[in-house]
């Protein structure tokens, strides 16, 4: 099993979900969350009163999936999330060494 | 003779009996006091068993010493004893307590001599306890002693000991909350639980006399008592009933089965769940606002009443009075305010809109007042609409308090924020106070901005309705009608474009921008989604949250200053939208629709309606990848020409279509470049013939079939074009080039001014230029003035970015191709 870690634009959560959801994937899990990467901070102003955004407001979504959907899972991630512009974030893929679904107990690809 | 049956044992069977014969929606005050009984009954076999030893007795204390067990209530106990054997009372408080322990009964138990109790009232709860005193079995007098004790020890000095009670209930609510507004809340320790409802009866056992007797209650609260206990108990038991525990909060999970256990069906406008949470509020409300006014009425806190009010603007002015001097509202003019008859609807006059006003400025204190004025049933005789909204429940992930707790609320942070508190950390709330042309208005706004939810279902619609009506009825002035209006029916637009919506997309913040118009609304809507989201609970005014909306806010406010979109301009865009719509009433709707979508907004109000729907039958067909249109229309003047080409936008794509044109012999007189939501370029050239004031077909087809060989990539223009400009000499005084790099102006390109003579294939050299530095034309705007050049291009680079690094680069690669 893999958990499938995506940094995305908040706005692209919506097409991201029904991607997933157009290949069988139904559970996610989302996080509000800030940060850089090349995308770096930078200065707002209104009416005149300059202020400092460090951190970019972004969405984390963690799927964790059979290895054998791993890669149709990245693939409709990257798509949906990909605008072409700056700040469309990062994925990234992590092997999980075991699964539980706390309800019943089961483990492994069953918990899925 | 056969043993005779445990007590115990037979307890268990008779509470099952007891849960049996009543429906979980049913065990109410009735049956607490009989599960007392059954308990008395098994305790004093119990201290038969254990040999009821001499000097000791035993003692309900707590609630079981007021007769009420729920289903799984402690079993309070106290062992008292003389002090003459300790053994005999170990062995006692054993046979007692692990007859009980050994089965599912919770016991709480204190083992003290009447003396010890003295000390123990130390502790509130302990004394609380001990008030309740009542013998189960043993020495009379032991018992007696102990509540002679404990008592005294509370009528030593009521007042303190109901300033304990206000302390210790304060605490329980920073602790667990409020029963009376929480979408979860506990049903014994919150504020205006079960815990604060018997907090009034300690203060009457402190007193020594009926409070009514002491002038302390009024025989209406009584009642309201009586009718919150009775569902508190039933509440209470079902909860402990359905998830078989002593828990008292009351979960989500369970509201459906304590709803339907209890009675509740869904009604028009209000769901079941609804409905009992809003009866539990209600008489939480009531329990939180009797221990206040008892308490106050003990320590005869606050001022007297002046003069007690006599009419409904009266009442609203002494509340203000009160509020604007820092002071709660005292227990006397409260009571004088229950005994004024209000009629249903108050008429608004200046009066009474004036002192509404006058509370609503002072925040804190006015919020309270309206809160008091709710609980005394008063505030929904002022606006009606108030009664839909009261002790509703909201059912969303972010939202923790009723409706019309979260409206209070709101009007508190928003007084807050215009009085500039956390201005510090938030320059664009200081900023936007600034702007905000009347403070009344964004109190109002706050106030009633959810108004419409009173269960029809899409609260801002329904909102924008209702609360226009309660303008009206107060009278309020146009200017303050028109902008509370606004904000009610706009509240959900930033919070709800900048979490879902692509910022930089300019379209979208010039819609934004026209459905706000000004930057006055612009402010009071920025002050409303921050005051509303601090009011919804901890987890909605997030920084992820600020920092979407503000930069949504500025980049709207700058759109505003700049004059790219204002209430005219909206207004204009609107109607141009609905005539290019009528002009194309032939062609398909969805059509129409998806163009006036994809096209910038700034092409709708560049573009007049005739020349768009010109455009429409070249714009809307899908363009394949190498495929370049180009029509010419008849121009403005004679002897001009429009030119529309349309391509998929890419690098490269102007400098094809300027050098094409310089070589079929056509001069660009100015040009606008526009790029549709989905990557469509459609430029705009206003040209003139170089050689022929009517120009010949010939050098149309020639410009076409050039620009379709650039764009596929089998000629080079770059020759073609330095060829030809070797026949045309350099005009003879060359002004200088200037190149300007402007990021301020746009907040989503960098705009590059480019000033210089005029000459063959000018546009083509700039734009190539950029082509080569991987630059994006995203809107040109080419200008010639006798010979001279001004040109604006709004550029991004390859990610959709502003240039941030390198402006020389830029500038330096410019001058070398427009000087040589």
């Amino acid at each position: 099993m893999k958990l499938v870690t995506a940094i995305v634009k908040p706005h692209r959560l919506d097409e991201v979900k029904d991607a997933l959801r157009e290949i069988g994937i139904n559970g996610l899990t989302t996080t509000d969350v800030e940060g850089f990467g090349r995308q770096r901070g930078h200065t707002e102003v209104y009416r005149g009163a300059e202020y400092q955004v460090d951190f970019v407001p972004k969405v984390r979504l963690e799927v964790v999936v059979d290895d054998a959907d791993t890669q149709g899972v990245v693939d409709a991630i990257v798509k949906a999330a990909r605008t072409g512009k700056i700040g469309d974030g990062k994925l990234w893929v992590t092997d999980v060494q075991q699964l539980i679904r706390i309800r019943t107990g089961e483990m492994g690809p069953d918990a899925l | 003779m056969g043993a005779a049956p445990d007590p115990v044992a037979t307890l268990q069977a008779e509470y099952e009996a007891l849960e049996r014969a009543y429906s979980t929606g049913h065990h109410g005050v009735w049956t607490a006091r009989r599960r007392a009984e059954l308990v008395d009954v098994a305790l004093r076999q119990l201290f038969e068993r254990a040999g009821a030893p001499p000097g000791t007795a035993v003692a309900a204390v707590g609630g079981y010493g007021r007769r009420l067990l729920l289903p799984r209530s402690d079993i309070d106990l106290l062992v008292l004893h003389d002090g003459s054997d300790d053994d005999a009372v170990a062995h006692l408080a054993d046979g007692l307590l692990y007859p009980l322990w050994n089965t599912e009964f919770e016991v709480g138990h204190a083992v003290r001599t009447p003396q010890e109790c003295e000390h123990a009232c130390e502790r509130l709860d302990a004394a609380a306890a001990m008030l309740d005193i009542r013998l189960l079995a043993g020495e009379k007098d032991l018992v007696v002693d102990a509540a002679a004790r404990v008592e005294a020890w509370a009528r030593r000095d009521p007042p303190a000991f109901a300033k304990a009670i206000r302390e210790d209930a304060a605490r329980r609510r920073g602790r667990s909350g409020s029963t009376a507004h929480l979408l979860e809340p506990d049903l014994k320790e919150g504020s205006g639980g079960w815990r604060d409802l018997h907090s009034i009866w300690l203060v009457e056992a402190a007193v020594g006399r009926r409070l009514e007797d002491a002038g302390l209650l009024r025989a209406r609260e009584r009642e309201a008592l009586a009718g919150a206990e009775e569902f508190l108990a039933r509440a209470r038991s079902a909860l402990h009933l359905e998830t078989g525990k002593r828990t008292d909060r009351l979960a989500l999970d369970h509201q459906p089965a304590i709803a339907a256990a209890m009675g509740f069906e869904d009604e028009p406008k209000l769901i079941s769940i609804d409905g009992l949470m809003r009866a539990l509020f209600e008489h939480a409300r009531e329990i939180e606002f009797i221990l206040r006014a008892v308490v106050e009425r003990l320590l005869e806190e606050g001022s007297p009443a002046a003069a007690p009010p006599t009419s409904p603007a009266g009442v609203l002015e002494a509340l203000a009075d009160e509020a604007e001097a820092g002071r709660e509202p005292s227990a006397a003019l409260l009571d004088s305010i229950d005994d004024l008859d209000i009629a249903a609807d108050v008429v608004w006059d200046a009066d009474v809109r004036g002192a509404f006003l006058r509370l609503l400025r002072t925040g804190d204190r006015g919020a309270l007042s309206l809160e008091i004025l709710d609980r005394l049933g008063l505030l929904a005789r002022f606006v009606a609409e108030w009664a839909d909204v009261r002790c509703r429940p909201q059912r969303d992930p972010y939202h923790r308090f009723t409706v019309d707790a979260h409206l209070t609320s709101s009007l508190r942070a928003m007084a807050r924020n215009l009085a500039g508190e956390g201005s510090a950390d938030d320059p664009v709330q200081a900023e936007a106070v600034k702007q905000v042309p009347d403070p009344d208005a964004l109190l109002l706004g706050a106030l009633l901005h959810d108004i419409g939810k009173n269960g029809e279902g899409g609260h801002v619609t329904v909102g924008a309705r209702v609360v226009e009506s309660i303008l009206d009825r107060m009278g309020a002035d146009a200017p303050l009608r028109e902008l509370v209006t606004f904000m009610v029916s706009q509240h959900l637009l930033l919070p709800d474009t900048a979490t879902r919506r692509d910022l930089s997309d300019e379209n979208l913040v010039l819609d934004v921008a026209a459905a706000v118009g000004s930057s006055e609304r612009l402010a009071a809507l920025y002050l409303l989604a921050k005051a509303d989201a601090e009011a919804t609970g901890p987890a909605a005014w997030t920084p992820w949250r600020r920092a979407l909306i503000r930069e949504l806010v500025a980049k709207v406010q700058h759109v505003l200053e700049r004059g790219e979109m204002d209430t005219e301009l909206a207004e204009e865009l609107t109607e141009r939208v609905d005539r290019v719509r009528y002009l194309l009433e032939d062609e398909p709707d969805s059509d129409v629709e998806r163009f006036l979508q994809r096209m910038p907004r700034r092409y709708l109000l560049t573009v007049e309606p005739a020349r768009a729907a010109k455009h429409f039958a070249t714009i809307t067909p899908p363009v394949g990848a190498n495929e370049v249109r180009a029509v010419h229309f008849e121009g403005a003047r004679t002897g001009t020409y429009e030119l529309l080409a349309v391509a998929r936008d890419r690098s490269g794509l102007l400098s094809w279509i300027a050098g094409s044109l310089a070589l079929a012999g056509l001069s660009i007189l100015t040009a606008e470049v526009f790029t549709t939501e989905d990557g469509v370029a459609a430029d705009l050239f206003e040209v003139e013939g170089v050689w022929e004031a009517e120009v010949p077909d010939r050098r149309w087809r020639e410009f076409r079939g050039m620009l379709r060989r650039a764009v596929d990539g089998s000629i080079s223009l770059e020759r073609r074009v330095d060829e030809k400009r070797r026949w045309y000499p350099a005009p003879k005084v060359p002004t200088p080039v200037t190149v300007v790099l402007d990021n301020a102006t746009s907040d989503f390109a960098t705009v590059i001014e480019v000033g210089a003579s005029d000459r063959l294939g000018l546009l083509y050299d700039i734009t190539r230029t950029f082509a080569e530095l991987g630059l994006d034309v995203h809107l040109a705007k080419v200008a010639t003035y006798e010979g001279r050049v001004v040109d604006s291009f709004y550029v991004r680079d390859g990610m959709g970015r502003k240039l941030m690094d390198d402006p020389e680069e830029i500038d330096r690669a410019l001058r070398v191709r427009l000087e040589t």
